[in-house]
C-alpha cells in the first residue's frame, strides 16, 4: 500500500526563493503585456499567433525547466508552477499548450530520453523552435489509457505504426509527436512503447481542429497512423515502458494543470471583485451584500488551499520524493475549485456574465476542460483512494 | 565599448496613494524601473552586443533598489553597482548626478552612459545633463534612434519639440532615452537563476572620496497640493429626444462636434 506523505512529515516553508518570485513577477508581467490582451482574439479566431510563441521563447519559457545544455532555462517544479499560473491568468488557451508543449510533448524526452534524442527532439522543442505534442489517448482509450490499440511492428531497423489517436493538443503544429503503441499484445500494459515521430512522417495525417467549448485557441487534433514509419533508435526508453512512463509523465503534467487551474480562478476572482465593488444595486455595492462577498471569500479561501496543494506537489518533486498521490490530490481539487470560482464569476456578473462582452464566461469555459484532461475527477479520486484503501476488488 | 546605465528605482505609478495629510502612503507601493531608464538599458545592450561591448548598470538608491538592478542584469548587463549611503536619503538631482560621476570615473574606462531622459517620480529631466556637466562630457538629450555607435563616435536622432535633430558626437558622451527609442526586452527567465545568487557590490560615498557636504544643497519638498476634485458631471432630464438634443447641444458649445 503506498502510504501518503502525510503535511505533518513535510518540511513547512511558505517562502518562495529570491529567484521564484523574480520569475513569477517578470512571467507576470509578460503575460499581462503579451497574452491577456490577445485572450479574447485567441478564443474567437482560435489560433495563437506565431508571434506569442516566438516571444515566449525569447523569454526564456518554451524550455523552463529543462537543463540549459538542452536549450532550457533549468528551474525547478515550483517556479514552473508558477509560471504556468500566471501564464494561464492571462490566456487559457495559450497555457493549455504551453503546458501540454514542456509537460507532455517534451519532458519525457528529458526524463526517459538518450542523449541524442535530447538533441535531436528536446533541444528544439525546449530553445520554441516548434511546439511538441504527446498523443496517448484514443477513440476507444481515454481513461483506460491500458487499452491502446495503436500498434508499432519492428520491421528490420524500423518500427511501423498504424491506428488512432484523438485529442491530441498541438499535434496538427508541432514539431514531433510522442505517440504510445503496442509493440507486444501479450504483454498488455507492458507491451507498450512510446515512440516519438517527427513532424511530416508520411502516413501520419491530422483531422481539423476540434471544436471545442473552450481553450478553442489552442488546438486539439486527431491522428491516424497509416504505415508510419520510423527509425529504431526512435524509440523512447526500453520496449514496454510506456505504459509506466507515461503514468510519471502524467504525474508531473497534473501539477501543471492544477497550476493552470488556480490562474483560471484567480482570473475570475480578481474580475469578481472589480466588479462586485463597482457594480451597484439597491444603492450599493454588490459586494457590500453576503450572497456575493461570501462568494468571494469562499473562491480565495479554495484557491489559495488549491495552490497550496500544488506547490506541494511541486516541492515533493523537487526534492525527488514520490508525489503521485499529492499531484492527484492537487489537480483534483484545484480543477474543481477554480470550475466554482469561474461558475461564481459569472453568477456575480449576472447577466453581463455570460455574454461574450466580458471575459469571465471564457475563464469559465477554459476552466472546464481541467476536471477531464489529464486525469479525469474521476480517475484521481480512483488514483487517491487506491492509496489509501489498496486495489480492493 | 564600456556602457554605464543609470538606473533609478521608482514607485509604479498607480501604486502611490496619497493620506488625507498629503503625504504618501509608502504601504502598497510597486517599486519598478524608471520607464525612461528600461529603453536605456535596452539601447545599450542592444549596441553592446553589436561592438562586444560591457554593460555597468548603476543605481542610487536604498538596498531594494538592487531589484531594479537585478532586473537589469536579467535583462543582459554584465555587471551592477549600488550607491547606498545613509547621506544621501534626501539627495537632489545635482547631487546625485555629482555622486553617480564619481562612480563611472571610478570605473574607468567607460565612455559612454545611457541615462532616461526624466524619471517618472521627481520628474526635474536634470540628471542627465548634470552628469554630462560632472563628468565634463557632451550630452545628447531627447535620443530618439541611434543611428551608429562606435568606440569613437555616435550619431543620434533628438526629438525636440517640433523638429528632429540628427546629431553626430564624439565618444565619451552621455545620451538620454525618450519612450519608444526601442522595445526593451523581457528579462530572461535563464539569467533570473544566475543573477538571483550574484551579489551585487555597494558603493558607499567614502568608496567615491567624496563627503555628503560636498553635493551641495538638498531639496525638500515644502507642501503638496493634491490636483482638484473633477467635477461632478451633470444628468441630463426630460424625454430621450429632449435629452439628446441637448446633448448635442452643448457638444456643440463645447467644441467636441
Amino acid at each position: 500500500m503506498i502510504v501518503l506523505n502525510t503535511p505533518w512529515r513535510m518540511y513547512m516553508d511558505f517562502q518562495l526563493t529570491e529567484e521564484q518570485q523574480f520569475l513569477r513577477q517578470t512571467v507576470r508581467e509578460f503575460a499581462e503585456k503579451e497574452l491577456a490582451p490577445k485572450a479574447k482574439d485567441v478564443d474567437e479566431s482560435a489560433q495563437i499567433p506565431d508571434s506569442t510563441w516566438q516571444k515566449m521563447a525569447a523569454a526564456g519559457l518554451m524550455g523552463l525547466p529543462f537543463a540549459e545544455e538542452y536549450g532550457g532555462a533549468g528551474v525547478d517544479a515550483i517556479s514552473a508552477a508558477l509560471a504556468v499560473e500566471e501564464i494561464a491568468r492571462a490566456c487559457g488557451s495559450t497555457a493549455l499548450s504551453y503546458a501540454a508543449h514542456v509537460g507532455l510533448g517534451s519532458s519525457p524526452i528529458a526524463m526517459f530520453g538518450t542523449e541524442e534524442q535530447k538533441q535531436r527532439f528536446l533541444r528544439p522543442a525546449a530553445s520554441g523552435e516548434y511546439l511538441a505534442a504527446f498523443g496517448l489517448t484514443e477513440p476507444h482509450a481515454g481513461s483506460d489509457a491500458g487499452s491502446t490499440r495503436t500498434s508499432a511492428r519492428r520491421e528490420g531497423d524500423e518500427w511501423v505504426l498504424n491506428g488512432s489517436k484523438m485529442w491530441i493538443t498541438n499535434a496538427g503544429v508541432a514539431g514531433h509527436i510522442i505517440a504510445t503503441a503496442v509493440t507486444d499484445k501479450s504483454k498488455g500494459k507492458r507491451g507498450i512503447s512510446a515512440i516519438i515521430i517527427p513532424q511530416g512522417t508520411p502516413g501520419m495525417e491530422f483531422g481539423k481542429p476540434e471544436h471545442k467549448m473552450g481553450l478553442r485557441g489552442s488546438q486539439t487534433y486527431a491522428i491516424t497512423f497509416d504505415n508510419v514509419r520510423v527509425p529504431a533508435e526512435n524509440l523512447l526508453g526500453k520496449e514496454g515502458e510506456g505504459f509506466v512512463q507515461f503514468l510519471k509523465v502524467l504525474d508531473g503534467g497534473r501539477i501543471s494543470i492544477g497550476a493552470m487551474a488556480i490562474g483560471l480562478g484567480v482570473a475570475a476572482m480578481e474580475a469578481s471583485i472589480a466588479y462586485a465593488r463597482e457594480r451597484e444595486a439597491f444603492g450599493k455595492p454588490i459586494g457590500a451584500y453576503q450572497s456575493i462577498s461570501n462568494m468571494v471569500a469562499d473562491m480565495a479561501t479554495e484557491l489559495d488551499a488549491a495552490r497550496l496543494l500544488v506547490l506541494r506537489a511541486a516541492w515533493l518533486k523537487d526534492q525527488g520524493k514520490p508525489f503521485t498521490q499529492e499531484a492527484a490530490m492537487a489537480k483534483l481539487f484545484a480543477s474543481e475549485a477554480s470550475e466554482r470560482a469561474c461558475r461564481n464569476a459569472i453568477q456575480i456578473y449576472g447577466g453581463y456574465g455570460y455574454s461574450s462582452e466580458f471575459p469571465v464566461e471564457r475563464y469559465y469555459r477554459d476552466t472546464r476542460l481541467l476536471t477531464i484532461g489529464e486525469g479525469t475527477s474521476e480517475i484521481l479520486r480512483m488514483v487517491i483512494s487506491r492509496g489509501l484503501l489498496g486495489e480492493l476488488a | 565599448m564600456h556602457a554605464v546605465v543609470c538606473v533609478k528605482q521608482v514607485p509604479e505609478q498607480n501604486s502611490v496613494k496619497i493620506n488625507s495629510d498629503t503625504t504618501i502612503d509608502a504601504s502598497g507601493i510597486t517599486p519598478i524601473i524608471n520607464l525612461f531608464d528600461e529603453y536605456a538599458i535596452e539601447e545599450a545592450l542592444q549596441w553592446a552586443e553589436k561592438n562586444d561591448g560591457k554593460v555597468t548598470v548603476i543605481s542610487l538608491g536604498p538596498d531594494d533598489a538592487t531589484d531594479s538592478l537585478k532586473k537589469a542584469l536579467a535583462m543582459g548587463a554584465n555587471e551592477a553597482i549600488l550607491i547606498n549611503d545613509d547621506s544621501l536619503g534626501q539627495v537632489g538631482a545635482q547631487g546625485a548626478a555629482k555622486v553617480v560621476a564619481a562612480a563611472i570615473q571610478k570605473l574607468g574606462d567607460v565612455n559612454i552612459v545611457f541615462c532616461g531622459k526624466q524619471s517618472t517620480d521627481d520628474e526635474t529631466g536634470q540628471f542627465g545633463p548634470a552628469l554630462a556637466r560632472f563628468l565634463g562630457w557632451p550630452q545628447l538629450t531627447y535620443v530618439f534612434k541611434v543611428h551608429e555607435l562606435t568606440d569613437s563616435q555616435i550619431v543620434v536622432d533628438r526629438a525636440l519639440e517640433d523638429t528632429l535633430e540628427t546629431v553626430e558626437a564624439s565618444l565619451p558622451v552621455v545620451i538620454t532615452a525618450v519612450k519608444d527609442l526601442n522595445e526593451p526586452r523581457y528579462p530572461s527567465l535563464l539569467k533570473i537563476r544566475k543573477v538571483s545568487k550574484q551579489p551585487i557590490p555597494t558603493w558607499t560615498l567614502s568608496d567615491l572620496g567624496l563627503s555628503a557636504d560636498s553635493l551641495g544643497g538638498t531639496i525638500n519638498i515644502a507642501k503638496r497640493t493634491p490636483p482638484p476634485p473633477r467635477p461632478s458631471g451633470e444628468i441630463l432630464s426630460g424625454d430621450v429626444q429632449t435629452q439628446v438634443k441637448e446633448l448635442v447641444q452643448k457638444l456643440i458649445e463645447s467644441q467636441i462636434l
